[in-house]
């Protein structure tokens, strides 16, 4: 039959190339012998239709070779727990390097720039991308010399008799937002949320609400804030009406037990961002001169020094803020790590 | 629906893997080779496609479970498993395993029907 001989050698193609023969030779047995039967019970040969019907009952030629072939993994059963675990340490690891890098670089550098800091926090997913990418491929490596009996791997009842309960961690030490807050705590949450969204609604209105003394100084001294402090405010005010949403719809969705570890590392790294507006202030003009033509002279030379000492403090808070948020990044990697060591225990 | 269609197959098919090693094993205490061992077990309402029936006697064999040999039946060459000694201590071990799991079944679903009740 024309079209059983086209199926078995479509199904030899997707063989191992050493069992193709013995394997196609059994299947020509098998068939032909339901051929034969199927054939023998409508005494007549099957038309073309059935013949293509029966053929397609059997499964695609891939479909049967597969069936054939060894369950073929990238990264297999045994391996996998160990391959996530390293993974999420490794990406952890790789950000909070990288992060440090890039602070240590600005903060050395002789002129401190705020497009390089940009282009370097932008970076991070390409960073990520390359550890997790690196990572996966140690893995399957290891995977595929596991399968061929290259290596060994230690067996997982050697890693129980070691445990020991002792060893668990005390609640106290759990980690804190494992703690579920408490409904008093979710509303008041939202609450001061919408007073702190109010009262920096009413700053640029009354600005000794935020400066308090320093308003009137300001108001009468040459100086007045550049345009890209507006940049800035905006990026704060949406940022904590964000937040206000989010704590509002975690507590209309009753999940505000719910520990929610990523949202502080999520505003304060969005918080990082708005920091670097004003260290993209052009020629890091945070202050400017209310009329620049008749108080160049006077008070000109005074405001560089004050832009340059005032870039410098924002250059400082938002690497202290980076570097703040590396810190959460870890801690919140290492209590992963401790509750994937717990499970796994 | 198509969702809960779909999990019930995924289930059936977890369900049914052990067990057809089984059935499998169980047949092949008879020498056979593999459509008239397909056919027996269909007769015994067991229905294994081909792409499933095959590749599982071959790896039975690779694990010393089976053993095979090419012979002439009928004008045709055709590959004839039968149990090995290793297959056979197995297969009584996990048919033992089989009836254990049964009985347990068993109880529980009436210890749950009676408490329901």
């Amino acid at each position: 039959m024309d079209l059983l001989d086209r199926y078995l050698l479509a199904i030899k193609k997707h063989l191992p190339f050493e069992r193709q023969g013995d394997i196609v030779a059994e299947l020509r047995a098998n068939l032909e012998a339901q051929l034969e039967e199927k054939e023998a019970a409508l005494s007549r040969p099957l038309t073309q239709a059935e013949a293509e019907a029966w053929i397609k009952q059997l499964g695609s030629p891939l479909q049967m070779a597969a069936h054939y072939r060894p369950q073929q993994y990238l990264i297999g059963p045994a391996i996998f727990p160990i391959y996530r675990h390293v993974l999420k340490l490794a990406l952890s690891w790789a950000t909070i390097i990288y992060a440090i890098g890039t602070v240590v670089k600005f903060i050395a550098s002789a002129e401190p720039d705020g497009t390089a800091l940009l282009e370097a926090i932008l970076r991070v997913p390409l960073v990520v991308l390359y550890t997790a990418a690196w990572c996966t491929l140690v893995f399957a490596a290891i995977e595929y010399a596991v399968a061929r009996g290259c290596i060994k791997l230690p067996q997982v009842e050697h890693f129980s008799t070691l445990w020991s309960p002792g060893v668990l961690p005390s609640i106290d030490q759990q980690a804190p937002g494992k703690k579920p807050r408490s409904f008093a705590q979710a509303v008041t949450e939202v609450v001061f949320g919408f007073f702190l969204v109010d009262w920096l609604l009413l700053i640029p209105h009354h600005p000794w609400l935020l400066m308090g003394p320093g308003a009137v100084i300001l108001d009468i001294s040459p100086y007045q804030l550049a345009p890209v402090w507006w940049q800035f405010y905006w990026c704060i005010v949406a940022l904590n009406i964000v937040q206000v949403g989010w704590n509002l719809e975690s507590l209309l969705g009753g999940k505000w037990r719910r520990p929610q570890p990523l949202k502080p590392i999520i505003f304060k790294a969005l918080s990082v961002l708005s920091c670097l507006i004003l260290l993209n202030a052009r020629d890091h003009a945070l202050l400017v001169l209310k009329h620049s033509a008749l108080d160049q002279a006077h008070s000109g030379p005074s405001i560089d020094v004050i832009n340059l000492y005032v870039y410098r403090s924002f250059m400082i808070i938002t690497a202290i803020a980076v570097l703040q948020l590396a810190w959460d990044l870890g801690r919140m990697s290492l209590n992963a790590y401790r509750r994937h060591a717990a499970a796994m225990q | 629906m198509a969702l809960a269609e779909n999990l019930f197959e995924n289930l059936r098919l977890e369900l049914r893997r052990g067990c057809l090693t089984l059935a499998v094993l169980a047949q092949l205490r008879q020498e056979r080779y593999g459509y008239t061992l397909r056919k027996a077990l269909a007769g015994d309402g067991l229905v294994i496609e081909e792409s499933t029936l095959y590749p599982l006697l071959r790896r039975l064999e690779t694990q010393g479970l089976l053993a095979s040999e090419w012979r002439e039946e009928e004008k045709r060459n055709k590959r004839f498993y039968r149990l090995t000694p290793d297959g056979e201590q197995i297969f009584a071990q996990l048919l033992e395993e089989w009836h254990a799991i049964n009985v347990s079944i068993q109880q529980t679903i009436n210890t749950t029907v009676n408490s329901t009740h």
